[in-house]
C-alpha cells in the first residue's frame, strides 16, 4: 500500500478513535486525548504559517488570546461554552490579520522576532490591566457556565478533526501553490503574480484563528487563568517541536508529531517522575536532535523508509544510466 | 532635579551594562547572520559560574571572570563547531529552532542541577553605596557599569587593530569577498560565536551581584539584546551603544515616571522591536541589508 | 612560457539550471588573456569556478600543473590566484587601507605585507591621497582601483579580473586599463573577463568568446578582431527578440519552477 494511503486509512481510524473516547468513560485516557487534541490544532496552526515561509515564535500569543476572550466572555457577558470558543477563534482570526498587517512585508527572522515581541506584549498587557484579566493572580471561570467535562472533549476532538480537515483543504486548494511560492522566495513570487498581502493575511487569520481556538477551549478544560499560563513559552515550543518532530510542511506531520510529543512527555512522566525541567529537557534535546538529524520528521522518515522497499522492478541494471548530468 | 539626576545617574549605568549584552549578541549575529537564542543562556551559565566560585570558594566574581571568560570562550567554540555548524546553509527555520533547542536545554539543565531559586553573588562592595550629593550610586551597579565598558572598549580595539579582528570585520560584510582574501569564513564563524559566548558569560558574571540569578534570566535579557541590536542596526557598533542607551534610558524613565512603571518597563523592549521593526527595519545605523 | 592555470572540460551551474558546458580554457605565465561574451553567458560563473567559489560538476582545474579541484577557496590565494570580483566589493565600512591589508591577509603575502603596500600607492596615486577613507563612499572608478591593488597585495602569480570596466565612464575605463597593463608589465599574468569587447582586446594578448556556457570562439587578439562573428555580435548593434530578455531573468525563471513543482 501507498505511504498516502496508508496515512488517509489512519487519520479516518484516528479521528473515529478521537471522537469516541470522551464516550468511553476513561477520564486519564480521555484527559490525554484532550491534550493531544489541542497539541494537535496549535500545531497544525503553526504548520500553516511555517508552510508559506512565516516563522512563528509567538503563537502562544494566539493560544493565550483565545484564551482570554473565551473566559471574559463568559465571566463578563455571560457568553455560554460553544459561543465563547467561537469568539476566541474570531478573536484569533482578527490578530492574525494584524499581525499580517503591522509585519508588512517582514521575512524570515524578522518576521519571527516580530511575532516574539507580540506574544510577550500580551503576556505583559495582560499582567498590567488586572481590571480587565485579573492581572498576575488570575482569573478562575464561572462554573455555572461549564457545560461538563465529556462535552469539553468532544468539541476538542471535533475540533481537531476539523482543523485537520482545514489543513487538507487548503493543501488541495490554488492557494496551496501560492504558499509554497512564498515559502521559496517571496519576491520571485510576487514577480509571477502572486500578491503576498493577501496570502499572507488569509493564512494568519486562518492560522491565529485555530490557535486561538485550542487556546479558547483548554481554558474551559482548566477552569484558570494567568498571563504566565496564557502566554507560556512552553505553548510555542510545543506548536513548533510537534510539526518538526512529525514532519514539516505535511498534513500528517503536525498530528504525528502531536502523538509523538505526548508519548514522549507522558513517558518521561511516568519513567522519570516528576523532577523538575526534565520533561522540557528532553523536549530540547528532540528538537535539537530532528533539526540535525531528522530535519523532515517522523514523515520524512516513513517516506524513506517506503522508498527503500520499492525497488525498481529489474534490479539493479547498470546500463539505467543516473538521469543526473 | 534631584530626581532627574538620579534618572540620568541609573539609566547611564543601566547603558553601560546593555551595551555589554547587546555587543555580545550582535557579534555573533553580525557575523553569522544567525540569531543566537541561546545567548540569554550563556549569560546565565556565567552567573551561575560566579555564583558557585563565590559561594563555595568566596572568590570574588571579578577575580573569577577571566577565567569564566576562557571556559564561556570554549563552550561557544565546542556548541558552534559541534551543533551550528551543520545548519549555516540550512534554511532559516533550521537555524532558529536549533538554538532555541539549544538554549532550551541549557536552562533545563540549570534547573535540574541548581533548582529554581533565585542566588545572588554578595561581594563586599555589591552592598556598599556612593552617596554624590543626593545621588545615590550603588557601587555594584558602578563597577559593573565600568567593567561592561572596559570590555566593550577591549572587544572594540581587537576589531580595529588585529588581523583577526579585521577578518571579522571582513566576514560581516562580504563573505565572498573575504574568501577571496583567504580568510577561512567558516573558521571566523566559530571565533565570532565563541567570543560572543565569551562575552555572554562575562555579562552573566557582572550581573550576578546586581540582579537575581535564576536559570530563567537569560530569556529577558535575551529580548533585550535583540531590541538593542534592531534599534542600533547591523554592522554599526556606535548603533548598537546607541540602542543601548535608548532601551536603558526608556526602561528607566518608565520605572521613574509612570506609575507601576516597573512591571511596564519590561515591555519596553518588545515596543521598540515591534516599531522599529514596523518603521525601520534596519535600524537606526545599520546597513541596508534587511 | 609555461602553461599556468587551465579550466578543462568544466561543467557547472546553479541548482538545477547549467551555466557552464564543457569549458576549457588555458593561461598561460606572462600572458594577457581576455574572456568575452554578452550578459548571462557565464563570465562569472568561470570566475567562481577558478577561484573555488563555486564547485564544478564536472571538470578540472589546474594551475601550475598540478588539479586545485580539492583545494579550498580561501586556500587558493596563498597559490598566487587573486580575484578583483565583479561588481568591485571592496569592503565598504573599512578604509582604503584597511582593505588593503586585508587583501595581504593570506600567508605568502603577509610576510612583504608593507613592501607590496607602498607599491600599490605608488601604483595607484589616487588611492594614496584616501588611504583613510571608507571604501565605500569612493566612486566606481576609485571602487575599481581598489579591488584591484587589494587583489594584487595577495602578490598573485594569476590576476582575475571580473568585468573591470562595469559602469564606468571612458576616461575611467582608461585609467583602470592602464593600471591593468603596467600589473602585466611586472610580470602578474592576467586573466580578464569583459563585456567591453574594443577594450579587452584592445590589451589581450589572447581571448576566448563566450556564449550561453560555451567556448564558441578562441584566438589571438588581432584574430578575434578580424572575426566576422565577434563583429556582429559585439561590435555592431543587434536586434533582440524581447523574449530573451525575460528569459535570462534568473529569478523568474526559478519562481516558475517552484510553482509547478
Amino acid at each position: 500500500m501507498r505511504l498516502d494511503s496508508l496515512l488517509r486509512y489512519a487519520g479516518f481510524i484516528l479521528a473515529f478513535a478521537v471522537l469516541a473516547i470522551p464516550f468511553l468513560g476513561l477520564p486519564g485516557l480521555a484527559d490525554i486525548v484532550f491534550r493531544t487534541c489541542t497539541l494537535a490544532i496549535i500545531a497544525i496552526s503553526w504548520n500553516m504559517m511555517a508552510g508559506a515561509g512565516l516563522i512563528s515564535l509567538g503563537h502562544s500569543g494566539f493560544w493565550g488570546i483565545g484564551a482570554y476572550t473565551a473566559a471574559l466572555c463568559a465571566n463578563h457577558l455571560g457568553i455560554a461554552f460553544l459561543p465563547s470558543l467561537f469568539c476566541g477563534l474570531i478573536s484569533g482570526a482578527l490578530i492574525g490579520v494584524g499581525l499580517a498587517l503591522v509585519t508588512g512585508r517582514l521575512r524570515g527572522i524578522y518576521f519571527a522576532i516580530a511575532t516574539l515581541a507580540m506574544s510577550e506584549g500580551f503576556r505583559i498587557i495582560a499582567i498590567m490591566l488586572p481590571d480587565l484579566t485579573g492581572g498576575a493572580q488570575g482569573e478562575y471561570l464561572k462554573s455555572t457556565l461549564f457545560p461538563g467535562t465529556q462535552f469539553v472533549y468532544i468539541v476538542a476532538s471535533c475540533g481537531a478533526v476539523c482543523a485537520a480537515a482545514v489543513s487538507w483543504l487548503v493543501s488541495r486548494s490554488r492557494y496551496h501553490y501560492a504558499f509554497r511560492a512564498m515559502r521559496a522566495n517571496e519576491q520571485a513570487a510576487q514577480m509571477v503574480g502572486i500578491n503576498p498581502m493577501r496570502y499572507r493575511l488569509t493564512i494568519m487569520a486562518l492560522s491565529g484563528a485555530l490557535a486561538s481556538f485550542a487556546g479558547a477551549i483548554n481554558v474551559w478544560n482548566g477552569g484558570y487563568l494567568d498571563p504566565n499560563v496564557a502566554f507560556n513559552l512552553h505553548t510555542t515550543l510545543m506548536a513548533q517541536i510537534a510539526p518538526i518532530l512529525g514532519g514539516i510542511y505535511t498534513i500528517a506531520g503536525p498530528i504525528l508529531g502531536a502523538l509523538a510529543a505526548m508519548g514522549l512527555g507522558e513517558g518521561t512522566r511516568l519513567w522519570l517522575g516528576q523532577i523538575e525541567g526534565v520533561s522540557l529537557l528532553i523536549f530540547g534535546v528532540t528538537l535539537v536532535a530532528c533539526v540535525l538529524y531528522l530535519p523532515k520528521g517522523i514523515y520524512g522518515g516513513l517516506e524513506r523508509y517506503y522508498a527503500s522497499r520499492m525497488r525498481p522492478v529489474y534490479g539493479n541494471r547498470a546500463d539505467l544510466k543516473d538521469p543526473k548530468p | 532635579m534631584n530626581l532627574l539626576l538620579q534618572f540620568l545617574v541609573d539609566s547611564i549605568l543601566l547603558g553601560g551594562l546593555y551595551t555589554l549584552m547587546a555587543i555580545g549578541f550582535s557579534l555573533s549575529f553580525g557575523v553569522t547572520r544567525i540569531i543566537n537564542f541561546a545567548h540569554g543562556e550563556f549569560i546565565m551559565l556565567g552567573a551561575y559560574g560566579a555564583f558557585w566560585l563565590f559561594k563555595i570558594w568566596g572568590v570574588d566574581p571579578l577575580i573569577a571572570m577571566p577565567a569564566i571568560i576562557v571556559l564561556g570562550f570554549a563552550t561557544g567554540w565546542l556548541v558552534f563547531n559541534s551543533l551550528i555548524k551543520r545548519v549555516l546553509a540550512a534554511p532559516n527555520i533550521n537555524q532558529i529552532l536549533l538554538t532555541f533547542g539549544i538554549g532550551l536545554v541549557i536552562q533545563h539543565i540549570a534547573v535540574i542541577l541548581w533548582s529554581g531559586n533565585s542566588r545572588s553573588t554578595t561581594p563586599e562592595y555589591a552592598l556598599q553605596a556612593l552617596t554624590l550629593g543626593e545621588v545615590f550610586i550603588p557601587y555594584g551597579r558602578l563597577i559593573g557599569c565600568a567593567v561592561a565598558v572596559a570590555l566593550v572598549a577591549l572587544l572594540i580595539a581587537w576589531l580595529k587593530i588585529t588581523e583577526g579582528g579585521r577578518a571579522v570585520r571582513a566576514v560581516a560584510q562580504d563573505e565572498d569577498a573575504a574568501t577571496l582574501m583567504g580568510i577561512n569564513v567558516k573558521a571566523i564563524y566559530a571565533l565570532s560565536f565563541a567570543i560572543s559566548s565569551a562575552l555572554g558569560v562575562a555579562t552573566g558574571v557582572v550581573v550576578s551581584f546586581i540582579i537575581t540569578v535564576t536559570p530563567f534570566m537569560g530569556f529577558p535579557m535575551l529580548v533585550k539584546a535583540v531590541a538593542i541590536v534592531i534599534v542600533g542596526g547591523l554592522g554599526s557598533i556606535f548603533g548598537m551603544a546607541l540602542g543601548a542607551f535608548i532601551l536603558a534610558f526608556t526602561e528607566t524613565a518608565f520605572a521613574y515616571y509612570v506609575p507601576e512603571g516597573s512591571g511596564w518597563s519590561e515591555g519596553v523592549a518588545f515596543v521598540l522591536i515591534m516599531v522599529i521593526l514596523i518603521i525601520r527595519p534596519h535600524g537606526l545605523r545599520g546597513q541596508a541589508e534587511a | 612560457m609555461s602553461e599556468l592555470l587551465a579550466l578543462s572540460n568544466i561543467h557547472a551551474g546553479y541548482g538545477d539550471s547549467t551555466v557552464l558546458q564543457d569549458l576549457s580554457i588555458t593561461v598561460n605565465t606572462g600572458e594577457l588573456v581576455c574572456l568575452i561574451g554578452a550578459n548571462g553567458a557565464g563570465k562569472s560563473t568561470t570566475t567562481r569556478v577558478l577561484t573555488g567559489l563555486l564547485k564544478p560538476w564536472q571538470g578540472e582545474v589546474r594551475f601550475e600543473g598540478s588539479s586545485i579541484d580539492n583545494i579550498e577557496a580561501h586556500d587558493r590565494v596563498n597559490l598566487g590566484i587573486s580575484l578583483a570580483p565583479e561588481g568591485r566589493r571592496v569592503f565598504p565600512s573599512l578604509s582604503v587601507n584597511e582593505n588593503l591589508l586585508l587583501g595581504s591577509y593570506a600567508p605568502r603575502a603577509r610576510s612583504m605585507r608593507n613592501s607590496t603596500l607602498s607599491e600599490m600607492y605608488d601604483l595607484f596615486p589616487k588611492l594614496s591621497l584616501r588611504r583613510n577613507q571608507q571604501a565605500g563612499s569612493m566612486s566606481g572608478g576609485e571602487q575599481q582601483m581598489l579591488a584591484i591593488a587589494r587583489a594584487l597585495m595577495a602578490r598573485p602569480k594569476l590576476l582575475v579580473l571580473d568585468e573591470p570596466s562595469l559602469g564606468l565612464a571612458p576616461k575611467i575605463i582608461i585609467d583602470v586599463y592602464q593600471a591593468i597593463v603596467q600589473t602585466a608589465k611586472q610580470g602578474v599574468s592576467i586573466l580578464f573577463v569583459e563585456q567591453n569587447v574594443h577594450a579587452a582586446l584592445s590589451i589581450a594578448h589572447r581571448g576566448y568568446v563566450l556564449a550561453n556556457g560555451h567556448i564558441t570562439l578562441a584566438g589571438s587578439a588581432a584574430e578575434l578582431r578580424e572575426s566576422k562573428t565577434v563583429q556582429e555580435s559585439f561590435l555592431a548593434p543587434r536586434r533582440k527578440r524581447p523574449e530573451e530578455a525575460l528569459l535570462g531573468n534568473k529569478q523568474i525563471t526559478q519562481a516558475h519552477n517552484e510553482v509547478l513543482k
